[in-house]
């Protein structure tokens, strides 16, 4: 998979991984934030399961 | 001849590239350095926070301070830097808003060598007030609940006071002519506040409070660890205070509003509003914990004229708010308030200190494109705004967060302890015997040398 945006460093600007493919851009952050927040869901719930058994 | 004369032009317009070049790698190194030395401050409130809780609740308390951090990065880059760049008209995004997560000058970029750097800088401001309210909130406080409310915080709460009153074209800045270099409001002021709101409805720590409103003191683990923390926090807060300016290759540093400074401005009134808090504090209370609050106190007091008061001007603030915050403490308790290590107090009173002392000490100091100078009367609604901005958000989102049963920890798990519940690992060697560390005393040591 070539994930580069650029083929030559001359004139290289935006040349981070998948910098001319919005698409994956997106679903690269849409999945960051599913882990971000979803991880505060997990946390909710781990925390009412400990006070449960205690 | 025009053969030298073409060869010496070519050469000068190279040397020109590459002073420009080296100003700008100058820049990035100077926040990078910045950003490192701010890591400290997280450092400080995390060994603060940890020394200041019971044994029974070290880790839990580490654990949420850590969290903060790693969630104010993501967060901060999803919408913290958006917030800053679009919003300094008020609640509504500017015409030219922009700190997307997906443009292009948000990763590596070698025609940008800026943004990066600044919102680094700016995701550890963001860190430092999730770590100010973190404190306060110690020992009661569920997880996922502070977790919210930090990323509100810091990721939402703080940069839009910093899109207002610590950004170029602020409307604090532009209509009312708001100073405050080194953050007293936008920072501390809003997390002070915030913290407020929140303690009114997350309740204090089981055993804090006697039926008829007498206090107990509740004593820190580990005095030591605590005092070296707050020592880290003003280490950090120099990467803090330099980040606060912005490096101009080839040119004079300014200031977030554009007017010119240097960093040794900051030098001097930092140490001195410093020094002044730590002996304001132990003036009046003789405790070395409230002495290194009393340090952080003075920088905040001095922090809004941090660029033009003359250095003993800062001393004095520093005193002054290193003598009378530690009563504001005593105050809060006798309220019944909870506020297990002084974040309003420290930050909420210490930066209004700060930006209302710029009002009177600072006024009239010009600013730059036509913008009002510095009044006592811009300084008074730029820290009612700060004020506000911070307690209303903190109180609305935790009465939800109580309502939906996510903000205090039971209070059958509070006396058992947060770690063994919560944490798989245990603080301390099995040779380490605790002391009566859960021991209700009357309020006594502490309160009684602080009034």
């Amino acid at each position: 998979m070539n994930t580069s945006p650029i083929e030559t460093w001359e004139g290289a600007e935006a040349y981070f991984t998948f910098a001319d493919k919005p698409a994956i851009m997106m679903l690269f952050l849409l999945l960051s934030v599913a882990i971000t927040f979803g991880t505060i869901v997990i946390a909710a719930l781990h925390e009412k399961h400990a006070y449960n058994n205690h | 001849m025009e053969q030298e004369l073409a060869a010496l032009t070519e050469r000068l317009a190279a040397l020109e590239s590459a002073s420009a070049m080296s100003g700008t790698i100058n820049s990035e190194i100077f926040y990078w350095w910045c950003t490192a030395l701010m890591i400290a401050i997280h450092a400080g409130f995390l060994a603060y926070e940890m020394g200041a809780s019971r044994v029974k609740n070290v880790l839990a308390s580490g654990i949420k301070n850590i969290l903060a951090f790693a969630f104010m990065v993501p967060t901060f880059y999803f919408f913290g830097w958006y917030i800053y760049l679009s919003f300094y008209n008020g609640f509504l995004p500017a015409e030219d808003a922009s700190g997307w997560p997906w443009e292009m000058s948000m990763g590596p970029n070698l025609a940008d060598n800026a943004t990066g750097i600044f919102w680094a800088a700016f995701t550890l401001f963001a860190a430092t007030t999730a770590s100010i309210f973190s404190g306060a909130v110690i020992e009661r406080i569920q997880t996922a609940g502070f977790l919210i409310l930090a990323i509100l915080l810091g990721s939402v709460v703080w940069i839009l006071g910093g899109a207002w009153g610590w950004h170029p074209t602020g409307w604090l800045t532009v209509k009312f002519g708001y100073h405050d270099v080194g953050a007293a409001g936008v920072v501390h002021m809003v997390a002070g506040f915030f913290a407020l709101g929140v303690l009114l409805n997350l309740g204090p720590r089981v055993g804090k409070f006697n039926a008829d409103g007498s206090a107990n003191a509740i004593l820190a683990h580990n005095i030591p660890f605590t005092i070296t923390g707050l020592m880290l926090i003003i280490v950090g807060f120099f990467g803090f205070l330099g980040g606060c300016i912005i490096y101009m290759p080839g040119e004079q540093w300014i200031n977030i509003y554009g007017q010119p400074t240097t960093l040794s401005a900051f030098a001097f009134n930092t140490l001195m509003g410093m020094a002044g808090g730590i002996i304001g504090a132990w003036v009046k209370t003789r405790d070395p914990f409230w002495m290194m609050s009393g340090a952080l106190i003075g920088i905040f007091a001095a922090a809004s004229g941090l660029d033009v008061y003359y250095p003993p001007v800062a001393f004095v603030l520093g005193t002054f708010g290193g003598f009378v915050v530690p009563m504001v403490a005593v105050w809060l308790e006798k309220m019944g308030i909870d506020d297990a290590v002084g974040a309003f107090p420290v930050h909420g009173i210490g930066g209004l200190i700060g930006v209302i002392s710029c009002g009177i000490f600072a006024a009239g100091y010009p600013n730059v494109d036509g913008m009002p100078p510095v009044s006592l009367w811009g300084q008074i609604v730029g820290a009612a705004t700060m004020a506000v901005l911070g307690f209303v958000p903190g109180y609305i989102a935790s009465f939800i967060l109580k309502v939906l049963g996510l903000l205090r920890v039971p209070d059958h798990i509070q006396e058992k302890g947060l770690d063994i519940v919560k944490v798989p690992v245990a603080a301390y060697p099995e040779n380490f015997i605790p002391g009566p560390v859960n021991t209700a005393t009357p309020a006594g040591a502490s309160a009684a040398a602080a009034e």
